[in-house]
């Protein structure tokens, strides 16, 4: 992964970024903030409305259809300023412990939000009437928010990474 | 007392010590603050395009704002306590930060905005609750909100560039282990400070 990383930093765009990085660095990461704030809004907006603390005058349906594209929307911007920012520092991002871990989580906060949309497509009527008020599902909803939070931690600990320690491959040099 | 004066005060208490000499802390203070500002922009973004018009036209306002607002406000309380405390670590290089300064106005003018809103389209809120989009006074604040909230996520973290971390964290040392977290931070013994790295 180190030598790949090495190799990264030659390409071209990751040339470009560096040479402008007084700039380009800041205005891609503030970009990803902003994707950031979607996701984890529409997200937020979801889960109220699971938990009947919000919206509660809008269907499961109806709140899906709102925030659903917004989300799947913001989560390309996430992934096509993550990539610039994996390619500006490549050694940065892909040797921490932090990364890696994040990238774990977006593959399970992802796919709770595919599997959840594909069966409240299935199963619409089931889930307005009944699976929205288990105790499970309120649960789910809770813990999905917290993945989304941690993730947005690690992404902030790529910065820190040694704090993992002996975790950290960037403290093996 | 002054503010330089003050502002040294602040960056000697033992709060603001007890926050630099922890390797956690401050990663995690600005965790805490992008969450919340992600909370924040997120749920502003919601109603300003449902005042000009752009998503949940079929919703009444009002309804929205009640259901929403709250959830703003505790989102900026966190913003505001976890920045505040960030702050104090290295309270005179913020406090002359170019980018920190306009961070600060840009919240001022937000508030600003909304107080307009309060005394234009909100006075009328009963005659266009249901309308899909507020009078033109309302879309204005709209606009204008989301532009400044974008900058000031800018700004934001601009500021992370150009300060250095006042922090006295120890070099990463191959020996500092996550387990060190649980039975509480490794001494580093406050005094010798060597330069930081920006909190890129």
């Amino acid at each position: 992964m180190k030598q790949f990383a090495e190799w990264l930093s030659t390409t071209f765009l990751s040339v470009f970024i560096q040479n402008h990085n007084s700039w380009a660095i800041p205005t891609i990461q503030s970009i990803h903030i902003v994707g950031i704030a979607l996701v984890l809004g529409s997200v937020f907006m979801i889960d109220l409305r699971i938990l009947g603390w919000a919206g509660t005058d809008q269907t499961l349906r109806q709140t899906t259809s709102r925030f659903g594209p917004w989300l799947t929307g913001a989560l390309c911007l996430l992934l096509v300023t993550g990539v610039l920012m994996v390619i500006g520092e490549p050694v940065r991002e892909l040797v921490t412990f932090s990364f890696w871990l994040k990238m774990l989580l977006v593959a399970v906060g992802t796919l709770i939000a595919v599997v959840f949309r594909i069966t409240l497509r299935k199963r619409e009527q089931q889930w307005e009437e009944t699976l929205v008020t288990r105790r499970s599902t309120k649960l789910l909803a809770i813990l999905t928010f917290l993945v989304w939070a941690c993730i947005i931690i690690l992404g902030r600990l790529i910065a820190y990474d040694h704090i993992w320690g002996s975790w950290s491959p960037a403290t093996k040099s | 007392m002054d503010i330089g004066a003050f502002l040294k005060w602040l960056e000697a208490s033992g709060l603001a010590a007890r926050i630099r000499e922890s390797l956690f802390l401050f990663p995690l203070l600005e965790s805490t603050h992008v969450i919340g500002l992600a909370l924040v922009f997120g749920t502003i973004l919601i109603i300003d395009l449902r005042l000009l018009g752009l998503a949940s036209t079929q919703r009444p306002f009002q309804r929205m704002a009640s259901d929403i607002l709250k959830w703003t406000w505790a989102a900026f309380a966190m913003t505001a306590v976890t920045g505040a405390l960030m702050f104090i670590t290295n309270a005179p290089v913020y406090y002359h930060n170019f980018f920190f300064r306009t961070k600060m106005l840009l919240l001022v003018l937000t508030g600003i905005n909304m107080l307009v809103f309060e005394l234009t389209a909100g006075r009328t809120i009963h005659g266009w609750d249901q309308a899909p989009s507020a009078p033109p006074a309302g879309k204005a604040v709209a606009a204008l909100s989301l532009v400044m909230w974008i900058g000031i996520i800018f700004m934001g973290r601009l500021i992370g560039f150009t300060t250095s971390r006042a922090a006295v964290a120890p070099p990463p040392a191959a020996g500092v282990n996550f387990e060190d977290f649980l039975q509480g931070t490794p001494n580093s013994s406050g005094g010798t400070s060597t330069t930081p790295p920006p909190n890129k």
